[in-house]
């Protein structure tokens, strides 16, 4: 009986073919609008390191000067997101977290060693430690992270990503290939596979849908070779700090670092907090961290809820576009009802040939799902065009956040026909409802 | 006051009505459409239903085929009271025992005439090929077995109401309902579609047919008048 509805429905629709366009192609800009700010925004949501958001942690400090507060946030004091280079490589020493990174910043000119000089391009790179691969689940096409002893000696080593390594080495497997970093000299070790986290949730706000960087050095070479470089990142002062080198940096109590650690598992978080209040007492009692202490870890999901990383008005313009899909499904359902309607002698004469009114409504919800299905799949296509064209006229955000995984395809598919079914019912209770005896001198 | 028309049994009484009344009630009006009677016709029996436009002959053929409900007394039909039932009980009986000819055919255009005949069928589980059988011997009795995929506008007037004759009788039904069955169509094709439906009746099957045309309804075999909603059997001559 379901395909003989069916068959009807395609017969229906075949009938009143501009109707039944307007319906499907009302439905279909409905459900793409919806679609494409809703992938941009459940894109911007994802948890970029599933499984272990939960252990990650950004340590903050209330290092802050005694007289004057760092900011300001929703009414309330505020303390940096970044570290001191003194209390970062003070934690890291400890070394009391099941593994711990510093993430710096840096940038120069780069070209391989087999590059001519003038092919060197600027280049933005992450000095960082060993853990840092590991701790955020970082995959390798070639070669491994660094170690413990290369952190501590500052080896020149570098890790690629895998767009730098094309760049560079035409995608081949560059391990012991040498790369000009700022005129010194470094040698790959690894290689990264395609790695989009997203939202890039261990920097800055502004970071968190551009790409990751292409070069990882350790943290402690970039130290040796006494980089400063304050246009890539933020430095944030006081006292009257005077950052002539690297080591005036080094000693000011500037926050620019970021520290996160990863703890065995997160009931851990109140120890690892109650650790670091103590370090800030210490540092209390050696004259440091004057200011009331709200020192903080968060994870991943507070840290990229503090900093704003989905804005706001992405959630309202999807709230906009479903307002939008609703104007879309009204029409439609005035569309079913002046065509359902159009139907009544057909109803009444098969009302009059014995179906009862559940096989009417079975009949016109088998055209219903036809409709909303055909409105998905035109939906569909119509949204992954609006989200290439949205990717081409953005091409400085990450491409991940206009795809579509398959998930959201078959969503998109589902929540036309959801849609239309929906909204469909009181067309089809209205249909449902008409007197045979009325219509049959109709037809 | 209580009109009682009731033929002597030539078999099983097929639809038995004992004070049945239709009045239509809106906020301000009531109207009596028909006024409370009592029918019976047995089986096998061809009944014409006669009567001015607006007298409520259509009314009464919509209540005997279950498409509006009385609004007073018993209506047994096939010894079933229908008082009450639920629409898919009413639907059940009226595709197993009512077959609908009506004035304009009512074919649907976008089906094929087996797919018009074969449509009561489809809201019954019969298989595939029990339909098929079905709508054939339809077809067959009709005298269109070999246009089964032509479509309706492919046919003309006559054709088009043998079809829909064919559809009433694809599910063996009772007795038909006919409203005004050749009153589209010129006298030619109305004699041929007479000639039919007396041809069914012989077999078998009981016919209740509304009609203007008195000289059709002569050729039914008992006439009930409806003027003003009251019903009142006709004496008349009937035709050789």
């Amino acid at each position: 009986m379901l395909l003989y509805y069916f068959k009807l429905a395609m017969l229906s629709i075949r009938k009143t073919p501009l109707l039944s366009f307007l319906m499907i192609a009302t439905i279909a800009i409905g459900i793409a609008a919806t679609m494409i700010t809703y992938t941009v925004n459940y894109m911007m949501t994802q948890d970029p390191v599933p499984g272990k958001s939960d252990r990650l942690f950004t340590v903050h400090l209330s290092s802050w000067d005694p007289n004057v507060g760092y900011r300001m946030k929703d009414g309330k004091e505020d303390i940096p997101i970044f570290m001191t280079y003194q209390d970062a490589t003070n934690l890291y020493t400890d070394q009391r977290a099941h593994k711990q990174t510093i993430i710096s910043f840096h940038k120069a000119m780069v070209r391989s060693a087999a590059q001519p000089r003038g092919q060197a391009t600027m280049t933005y790179l992450r000095p960082t430690t060993h853990e840092f691969f590991s701790m955020l689940n970082v995959p390798f096409l070639y070669g491994s992270p660094w170690d413990a002893s290369d952190d501590s000696q500052g080896s020149q080593i570098v890790v690629l990503s895998k767009k730098k390594n094309e760049q560079l080495f035409q995608g081949e497997n560059s391990l012991g290939r040498e790369v000009v970093i700022g005129g010194l000299i470094y040698r790959v070790v690894g290689v990264l596979d395609e790695w989009l986290p997203l939202p890039r949730f261990y920097t800055e706000r502004s970071d968190s849908y551009s790409e990751p960087r292409g070069l990882f050095v350790p943290f402690q070479s970039s130290i040796n070779n006494d980089w400063l470089s304050g246009t890539d990142g933020s430095v944030y002062c006081w006292g009257g700090a005077d950052l002539i080198d690297l080591n005036a940096l080094k000693a000011s109590e500037c926050v620019w670092l970021f520290y996160w650690v990863e703890l065995a598992s997160a009931e851990l978080r109140d120890d690892y907090l109650a650790y670091i209040n103590r370090y800030a007492q210490e540092q209390k009692a050696l004259g440091r961290f004057q200011r009331e202490q709200m020192n903080r870890v968060m994870n991943v999901a507070e840290f990229i809820e503090y900093n704003e990383v989905v804005n706001k008005d992405g959630r309202i313009a999807v709230w906009l576009a479903m307002a939008f899909l609703i104007a879309c499904l009204l029409n439609t359902m005035s569309l079913m009802m002046t065509k359902f309607h159009g139907k009544g002698a057909e109803v009444g004469l098969r009302r009059a040939v014995g179906a009862s009114k559940v096989d009417i409504a079975r009949q016109f919800f088998c055209e219903t799902v036809i409709i909303g299905l055909a409105g998905g799949a035109i939906g569909l296509v119509l949204a992954l065009l609006g989200l290439y064209v949205t990717s081409e006229v953005y091409s400085h955000l990450h491409a991940g956040l206009m795809e579509m995984n398959l998930s959201l395809m078959l969503l998109t598919i589902g929540s036309s026909v959801l849609a239309s079914t929906v909204f469909g019912l009181y067309p089809i209770y209205k249909a449902c409802q008409i007197q045979p005896s009325s219509q049959l001198k109709s037809l | 006051m209580l009109q009682t028309i009731s033929e002597n049994a030539k078999g099983y009484n097929m639809l038995k009505m004992r004070g049945v009344a239709k009045s239509f009630v809106t906020k301000t009006v009531e109207t009596q459409a028909l006024q409370p009677f009592d029918l019976d016709i047995s089986q096998g029996e061809f009944v014409a239903i006669v009567g001015p436009s607006g007298s409520g002959k259509t009314t009464f053929l919509n209540i005997a085929g279950l498409l509006e409900a009385h609004s007073e007394g018993q209506y047994y039909l096939d010894g079933k009271d229908i008082t009450g039932l639920s629409d898919r009980s009413k639907s059940s009986l009226r595709n197993q025992k009512i077959g609908f000819i009506f004035q304009s055919f009512n074919l649907i255009p976008e089906l094929n005439l087996f797919d018009n005949i074969e449509m009561p069928l489809r809201y019954r589980t019969f298989s595939r090929k029990v339909r098929a059988q079905r709508v054939m011997e339809a077809l067959e009795k009709v005298g269109l077995a070999g246009r089964k995929s032509h479509y309706p506008q492919q046919l003309s007037g006559g054709q088009q109401q043998r079809v829909a004759i064919a559809r009433a009788l694809a599910g063996s039904p009772s007795f038909l309902l006919a409203d005004e069955p050749t009153g589209n169509l010129d006298s030619k094709m109305a004699d041929g579609i007479m000639a039919l439906l007396k041809d069914i009746n012989q077999q078998g099957t009981s016919i209740l047919m509304v009609t203007h045309d008195m000289d059709q309804a002569r050729q039914a075999g008992r006439v009930v008048e409806i003027r003003d909603g009251y019903l009142t059997e006709q004496q008349l001559a009937l035709t050789a």
